[in-house]
């Protein structure tokens, strides 16, 4: 750990460099990250879309401040807080494989030795490169999130340091789920995950994601991607909790991509980080394609969680249904702003969306913005939005019934995210979930 | 909590009827210097959430470059619709050559 690069700052050329130099990765995974540097610097020199950024208050935000992780580290899976329990280092724990990555790095790696047999691909993605470039070349970057989209994504190709590839073979189902866990521990560093999950046609599975720091004091960045290709009738079920500790920026560009006759769950539990901005899309491009997408955030204190969601039908009969439900206390702000694209060849689509806001203070805010963009003629999409504080009278009903006010309000606050629990179909998630809320309601450990 | 000035710009940096933008543990500020006295406010519109900094500042009241909303620099308080509720204001005062704010009351 002793790498003269380890002390440059930012991401800059000369932090750019120095950063290429520790790489030990194929040449074209080196051009795709020179030719990603080149957009990002050209984006400097843009501001950012207005439209999805105006709201997200960056002044205090300082890319300076940090270094790029993927180096080396000493800290095990195992010291992060996370909501899931304990890391899972064996099989036996309930999952069919684990990995996980701290500050960049690799630190545990395993998969059930019948899903290797299988053909499936489970690991960190600079091995998996190496090892398997063939299979994650055509996917990498090039379909879901690609480094043009914008200044993030352009960032996050330049510097990502490395992630969790999950690839499924033809007609290959995994009944267990599989784990992931993105760790930060040393102070002022920058995570570049990138999540690639590829499913074959007809395959099935389930992966549980999980971001968590190592102190609840120390400074942090995430610049990620997550990529989710699911093929001709796959199913894939993805949820990640972003539980970051409140001194973490955290910016990602994820996309799903969902072929003909394929679904998509995918569930996002909003909890930690100082800001975070997600910039999440789900692309149905084939006939029939199911996208599924669930939101349940917590913010509280002066956190800033903010959601751009599109939801772009490309083919007909396609379905997509979102809710995000979010609860804000103390001085927090959540923003969600969210579209339904529907192209001319899109007939038949099926778009729902919908934000609903529990706010528990005077001073937090949730900023709702649903749109919708339809090129085609036959279609039903429908959104809708509410936003309201706690009802005085359910409170006082409660505690004229013996509760304390706490318990009366944990039981409003689980009531109210209810419905999104109940369409998560991983029992363990809606256990972390109900756990985090509880946790950040002050009443849980 | 008791008050803990801190210092975050110089006096001789502030004109009379200017403003500077300064980070205060985090939280965006407005600071204005006003016929002798300086004022402080936290840089964020309450009624779309957005920054204040290069709104007109027209007799005390700081208006919001978007939509016109207007704060009273000295109370906060929302002068004229759309806003309605009051921008937070912070104590600060001049120590010397330098302008202070009580870091606990942002906090």
């Amino acid at each position: 750990m002793t790498t003269s690069a380890a002390t440059t700052t930012g991401f800059g050329a000369e932090a750019f460099q120095a950063f290429l130099a520790t790489r030990n990765e194929p040449g074209w995974v080196s051009d795709l990250r020179r030719a990603s540097f080149g957009l990002y610097q050209e984006s400097l020199g843009r501001p950012l879309n207005p439209e999805e950024w105006k709201r997200v208050d960056l002044r205090a935000f300082q890319a300076n401040r940090f270094s790029v992780g993927g180096r080396a580290t000493t800290t095990p899976a195992t010291r992060m807080g996370t909501l899931l329990g304990n890391h899972p280092t064996t099989c036996e724990a309930g999952f069919a494989g684990a990995v996980a990555h701290v500050d960049g790095v690799v630190v545990d790696s395993h998969l059930a030795a019948e899903l290797t047999a299988k053909g499936v691909l489970f690991g960190d993605l600079n091995e998996l490169l190496r090892t398997h470039g063939d299979i994650l070349k055509p996917h990498l970057m090039t379909r879901a999130v690609k480094p043009g989209v914008d200044r993030m994504s352009a960032w996050h190709a330049a510097f990502w340091t490395g992630g969790t590839v999950l690839y499924v073979p033809r007609n290959v189902v995994i009944d267990q789920p599989l784990y992931s866990l993105i760790g930060l521990a040393t102070p002022q560093t920058m995570d570049g995950s990138h999540t690639l999950v590829i499913l074959e046609e007809g395959a099935q599975a389930t992966l549980l994601e999980e971001t968590a720091s190592a102190t609840t004091t120390d400074a942090g960045l995430h610049v990620g991607s997550v990529e989710l290709l699911v093929g001709k009738r796959a199913n894939l079920r993805y949820v990640q909790l972003q539980n970051w500790n409140q001194q973490t920026w955290h910016f990602a560009h994820q996309a799903g991509l969902v072929e003909q006759d394929g679904s998509l769950q995918w569930t996002v539990g909003g909890i930690g980080s100082r800001l975070a901005h997600i910039h999440q899309e789900v692309f149905l491009d084939g006939k029939g394609a199911r996208g599924e997408v669930n939101g349940v955030t917590f913010a509280t204190d002066r956190q800033t969680l903010s959601y751009y969601t599109q939801q772009t039908h490309r083919s007909p009969n396609t379905t997509s249904d979102l809710l995000y439900k979010d609860v804000l206390r103390d001085e927090a702000r959540v923003i969600w702003r969210g579209m339904i694209r529907v192209d001319q060849a899109a007939q038949k689509t099926d778009g729902y969306q919908r934000n609903d806001s529990l706010l528990l203070s005077p001073d937090c805010r949730a900023d709702s913005i649903p749109g919708l963009e339809i090129e085609a003629d036959d279609v039903r999409c429908t959104h809708g939005a509410t936003a309201g504080r706690v009802d005085a009278d359910q409170i006082f009903y409660c505690m004229a019934r013996g509760m304390s006010r706490y318990e009366a309000m944990h039981m409003i606050v689980e009531g109210f995210f209810h419905g999104i629990y109940d369409r998560i179909a991983v029992e363990a998630v809606r256990q972390t979930l109900s756990r985090a809320v509880e946790v950040k309601l002050g009443i849980g450990q | 909590m008791s008050a803990t000035f801190l210092k975050v710009a110089n006096l001789s940096d502030l004109a009379e009827g200017g403003r500077l933008s300064v980070e205060v543990e985090g939280r965006a500020v407005l600071v204005f210097r006003l016929g002798g006295d300086v004022f402080a406010v936290e840089d964020v519109c309450t009624h779309d959430g957005q920054p204040l900094t290069d709104g007109e500042l027209v007799n005390g009241e700081i208006e919001c470059p978007r939509h016109g909303a207007r704060f009273d620099i000295k109370t906060g308080r929302a002068m004229c619709m759309p806003a309605v509720e009051p921008v937070k204001v912070f104590p600060v005062r001049i120590s010397g050559g330098d302008i202070e704010i009580d870091q606990a009351s942002v906090n």
